[in-house]
């Protein structure tokens, strides 16, 4: 089938058409084909459709909002996410979190074991052994000659021993430590907690279609099914009615 | 009043960077969706946008304004886009889908739209986003290019660099995927059988029925 300038079925042309990208007389001489076409008709009925259809697919929302400084000479505009700044990987979370716990364990075991040796500290908190040793020796020696004086010099030279060997700053700088360990810990959980959630919703929306496909599934096999039914039904009817009328017949010959 | 594109080139160029901006607040969903559409990730379309812009802003002394401002970004982006689907293909990494926020899910579902609404044209996006995907990458940006941004058959294949009969022809072949896909998927495309095609010719788009 052709007209003057159109050859029946012409992809280029159909889509010119189609996007109504083609010239007055191009679309009249298409126009006037497709009266007498059915098959152009239904191609160009069928793409109107699809495109249509296309319209359903949209982008996420997305939170952009890109600008530049004020200073153009500046490089740092505009830039793209860096390695550290990308989301990382979970491996690498993990293997942080661990990182960060171990570091924390051996802190915490160093602390005990970096005392200084001759402190004084850890004899005087100790059972017997250390804190006894020089008493111990005294009373070996002469218990008499331990004063009153003495004992009073000993406790003054344990507490600032204890005072050296526990400054005031320790606790206050291992508290923001700690804290800050326990900040990126639940950091962690959170991202993770989020992992989850994302893919529970996810999960969820595959059910739905999932469920949403074999219920039409199931709904075009009833109604295949039913249809069955009718036709034999109806079949069954037409068998009795021949039956019938051929009684009739039979009948009314003996007569 | 509301500066041209050309316009906020030049004073872009002339080191005005909040006509730069205003040129990012114009064209940055554009092109979002384009690269969106092209990768069909989130994150890295977001990546590509922004990239595209930074490029731009340090190519733009060298810009003669010989095409449109839009064409060039598109341009960029495009190339943007085709250099992160090359090196998918090479390094090819099973990505997890990126899923729907439970909050986002829960704040869709308003008033205004059922759940089965919601459901349906989800899947029918869904749907849609499948057929593209399925789509050879020239045919797949071609429609892209002309459905979403309306872009002439010339300027795609200025864009493309390829003579505009394949345009059309790329068009017409990634419809009829597009629309096989659909059809096979159970989404319905109106076919007036037995219709007089003098209805046809004045009008060809169908109203959808949706099984």
């Amino acid at each position: 089938m052709m007209s003057e300038t159109f050859t029946c079925g012409d992809p280029g042309a159909l889509v010119s058409y189609l996007y109504d990208e083609c010239t007055p007389a191009e679309r009249r001489t298409i126009a006037a084909h497709l009266v007498i076409c059915a098959a152009c008709a239904e191609e160009l009925i069928a793409l109107g459709a699809t495109r249509e259809q296309l319209a359903t697919w949209a982008p996420p929302d997305a939170q952009l909002g890109f600008s530049v400084g004020r200073d153009t000479s500046r490089s740092n505009v505009l830039r793209p996410a860096r390695w550290w700044q990308r989301p990382m990987p979970g491996w690498a979370q993990a293997a942080a979190a661990i990182l960060i716990f171990t570091t924390g364990l051996s802190l915490g075991a160093l602390r005990g074991v970096t005392q200084p040796a001759g402190s004084g500290l850890q004899r005087s908190a100790a059972p017997a052994p250390g804190s006894t040793s020089v008493a111990t020796a005294r009373n070996d020696g002469n218990a008499a000659m331990v004063t009153r004086a003495d004992l009073v010099a000993f406790e003054q030279r344990i507490r600032s021993e204890m005072s050296q060997s526990h400054p005031v700053g320790q606790n206050v700088t291992s508290a923001p430590a700690d804290e800050r360990i326990l900040q990126r810990v639940r950091t962690m959980i959170d991202e993770s907690e989020q992992r989850q959630r994302r893919e529970l919703a996810l999960r969820s929306a595959e059910l739905v279609r999932d469920f949403d496909a074999q219920r039409n599934v199931d709904l075009a096999r009833i109604e295949r099914t039913l249809g069955q039914m009718d036709g034999t039904t109806g079949a069954e009817v037409a068998q009795q009615r021949q039956m019938l009328n051929y009684l009739m017949r039979v009948s009314q010959r003996g007569q | 009043m509301t500066l041209t594109d050309d316009e906020l080139v030049a004073r872009s160029i002339r080191g005005d960077a909040e006509s730069f901006n205003e040129l990012i607040t114009r064209w940055e969903r554009p092109i979002y969706a384009l690269a969106y559409r092209v990768i069909g990730r989130e994150e890295d379309a977001r990546d590509v946008c922004q990239e595209t812009f930074l490029r731009a802003f340090r190519a733009l002394p060298g810009f003669k304004g010989e095409a449109k401002f839009s064409s060039w970004l598109y341009r960029i982006a495009l190339n943007l886009c085709r250099d992160w689907i090359r090196r998918q293909r090479r390094a090819p990494v099973v990505q997890m889908p990126e899923g729907v926020d439970p909050s986002e899910f829960a704040a869709e579902r308003g008033p205004v739209e059922s759940i089965e609404d919601l459901v349906g044209r989800r899947q029918l996006s869904a749907v849609v986003e499948e057929a593209m995907a399925l789509l050879p990458d020239e045919q797949r940006t071609a429609i892209i290019l002309k459905e979403y941004h309306g872009m002439t058959f010339q300027e795609i294949a200025d864009m493309q660099g390829c003579p505009l009969s394949t345009v059309k022809t790329r068009l017409y072949q990634g419809l009829t995927v597009l629309r096989r896909h659909l059809e096979k998927n159970g989404v319905a495309l109106n076919k007036v059988e037995g219709v007089a095609s003098s209805k046809v010719a004045g009008q060809i788009t169908p109203r959808l029925v949706k099984r």
